[in-house]
């Protein structure tokens, strides 16, 4: 069922009553500017289901419409509460357009929005999160390595080898990262997939899987950040 | 932010770094890593096969001040325990000692998860199944 979300729940026009989908900035049928509704989510803003592969173009045009509709400018002339609507609806179309552009933002949100939690809060006793438990022996080795070569440093030294070993191990993060960026692609097409056959079961899952996925994608560009501070300085 | 006296003291002077020879039988190994801060800890016990008492302890921690404090801590306080003694050992107790704010509360979860992880290491290359007593001499199997 696509746009269930955003049928299931209707608001209608405060001018005309017609009936509109959550969220809908305008009204299709007068073109009256709306309140942002509280469960106006940055999908719905963009009349979109709860999707992953968006194509990004149409969402560009869909952005640079709205924003234009929604001028504040073209509302100085109107009452107050539209003139306050406009720029409700305007700032919530700018966060909703930047949190959707990018593939990995719009998936971290999605994730937020659908009740799972990216981040383990610090301070969350007991709660923490494990690192990718199979790269744990390869980041040890890795900060023995940093540890080494800021050592080494601090000494006035250089080991030629072991910068070769860091510039090896940094390849080989790197190449981490595309294997992940890979999965986390086919977890999108599997998601929408998911979507579409209004599969919660299988959604569930799947968010399982991104939440790890985006952890371990956070966790190597981390490493790799690292290494190329201690590489560089 | 300011740290606590002794997060500094065992900051300054970590007790028991360095490593035990992990391919020994008594020797159980524990890495563990926080995604929040991409700190990684490994704490290492040898244990007395005949008493259960772990009589030795050793950590590498590449962390914080307070990730550092809590490993150092942790293998102290496991040293002279028996294995069991040392798996009640809770990270609040870490959070106690070391009088850590709440922001760093992951790094001696960090710690109790090495001890943790240690001690299941070692249970399972000596035929202990997790979560069973071993104050007992073990049945052979
Ligand atoms: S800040 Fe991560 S272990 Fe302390
Ligand atoms: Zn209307």
């Amino acid at each position: 069922m696509p746009d269930q979300e955003t049928e299931s729940v209707a608001a209608s026009c405060w001018s005309c009553g017609a009936s509109l989908g959550t969220g809908s900035p305008i009204c299709s049928s007068c073109g009256k500017v709306q309140a942002t509704s509280a469960d106006a989510d940055y999908f719905a803003v963009f009349e979109l289901s709860r999707k992953l592969n968006i194509d990004t173009k149409a969402l560009e045009r869909g952005f640079y419409k709205l924003s234009r509709k929604l001028h504040p400018d073209l509302y100085a002339q109107a009452p107050v509460q539209e003139q306050q609507w406009s720029l409700d609806q305007s700032s919530l179309l700018n966060d909703a357009y930047r949190a959707l552009k990018d593939p990995v933002r719009r998936t971290e949100y999605l994730l937020t929005l659908e009740g799972m939690k990216l981040e383990p809060e610090k301070g969350d006793a007991g709660k923490a999160a494990r690192a990718p438990a199979d790269l744990l022996e390869e980041v040890f080795e890795l900060n023995m390595q940093l540890e080494e070569m800021r050592m080494n440093r601090k000494m006035g030294e250089d080991d030629p080898q072991l910068r070769q070993d860091l510039v090896n191990a940094k390849d080989q993060f790197e190449g981490q990262l595309r294997d992940n960026d890979i999965q986390i692609q086919n977890l999108w097409a599997a998601w929408d997939t998911a979507v579409d056959a209004g599969d919660p079961s299988q959604q569930d899952q799947l968010k399982t899987q991104m939440v790890a996925s985006l952890d371990r994608r956070r966790y190597i560009r981390n490493l790799v950040r690292d290494v190329n501070e201690t590489l560089e300085s | 932010m300011a740290y606590s006296d002794k997060v500094i003291d065992h900051y300054n002077n970590p007790r028991n770094v360095g490593q035990l020879d992990k391919s020994s039988q008594e020797v159980g190994t524990g890495l563990v890593g926080a995604p929040e801060c991409g700190d990684v800890m490994r704490l290492q016990i040898k244990v007395n096969p005949e008493t259960q008492v772990i009589e030795e302890a050793k950590f590498k921690t590449f962390g914080c001040g307070s990730a550092i404090a809590s490993s150092s801590l942790a293998t102290e306080w496991v040293k002279g325990k028996t294995v069991d003694e040392a798996l009640d050992i809770k990270n609040t107790d870490i959070v106690k000692e070391l009088a850590l704010p709440p922001v760093k509360i992951h790094c001696s979860v960090l710690a109790e998860d090495a001890i943790r992880a240690a001690i299941g290491d070692w249970k399972k290359k000596n035929g202990v199944a997790e979560g069973e007593a071993v104050a007992q001499p073990v049945a052979a199997h």
